[in-house]
């Protein structure tokens, strides 16, 4: 209404909660699990922290609601490990692309992500936002759905 | 290389281990995200359990390139991210449990919701015979 729809961004939120005990349990079983999904700056962290498997739960979530926010889930030719999530000096947290996720990104119009983690009572959730020059897979129509 | 019967057994196994549901609940149809309930990280665990069985490393991006074949996205969808009639067409290939009234209707973003049991054991198939289709 007034303003084009091609010209407005466009907002995107994705959301994740991961039972941290569901981590555990697969990085006890196959720890090669977690080389498919962590980076190795993403894992080191993790393992320097008292808590490792709520940070990587924490991780797991805020890459699944980054991908959530972007409409894709783990498509064709992506990896977890496309999905960085890094500390700034501050400690806040902030996504990294890498891979078929940052050329899909870019492809799509992406401008900006965000998120933010937390993690409690054996939970870790993350929510992700993410805004677009333009609809992303081009899904502008309204779904009765 | 192991048999269609071993590799549906083991990725039986795998999914009945990862999600913690009986054995008669996980069916050939049974889809694993709406049927059985599975997410991401499940799918993960599933995957290496069948890694760990049968030797076949599948990845779970794998399950997208199964799924597309090699059409690239904006032949496999619409703009709208419907399926596309040669989109559809590959999907049948690849699942043909999908009805034909879904042509013209199914979003490219809700086929990995009717993705079975059978499917993945299609798939890690494929991939035990190293033709990556």
């Amino acid at each position: 209404m007034g303003t084009p729809a091609s010209t407005r961004p466009v907002v995107r939120t994705g959301v994740d909660i991961v039972a941290v005990a569901r981590v555990a349990r697969l990085a006890s079983e196959d720890a090669r699990a977690l080389d498919d999904v962590f980076t190795p700056d993403e894992l080191a962290y993790c393992r320097r922290r008292g808590s490792a498997n709520e940070h990587l739960a924490a991780r797991f979530a805020a890459k699944e609601a980054v991908l959530k926010a972007f409409g894709t889930g783990i498509g064709r030719r992506m990896r977890w490990t496309d999905v960085e999530i890094v500390k700034e000096r501050s400690g806040r947290p902030c996504v990294r692309l890498h891979g078929e996720v940052a050329a899909w990104a870019e492809r799509s119009g992406l401008t900006e992500v965000d998120v933010s983690l937390s993690h409690a009572a054996g939970l870790a959730v993350a929510q992700a936002v993410s805004v677009w020059d333009r609809p992303p897979g081009g899904d502008d129509a309204l779904s009765p759905d | 290389m192991a048999s269609q019967t071993e590799i549906y057994d083991a990725t039986k196994e795998a999914v009945v281990g990862a999600l913690g549901v009986g054995e008669d609940e996980v069916t050939p149809e049974a889809t694993l995200m709406d049927d059985l309930g599975a997410e991401s990280i499940d799918l993960l665990d599933i995957l290496f359990r069948i890694e760990r069985s049968t030797g076949v490393k599948v990845q779970a991006s794998d399950i997208g390139e199964y799924i597309q074949g090699g059409i690239p996205d904006e032949e496999f969808g619409d703009d709208a991210g419907v399926l596309t009639d040669k989109g559809f067409d590959q999907l049948k290939g690849a699942m043909p449990q999908i009805d034909d009234s879904q042509r013209g209707q199914l979003r490219a973003e809700e086929v990995i919701n009717h993705f079975t049991v059978q499917n993945l054991a299609n798939l890690v198939q494929q991939r035990a015979g190293g033709d990556s289709g």
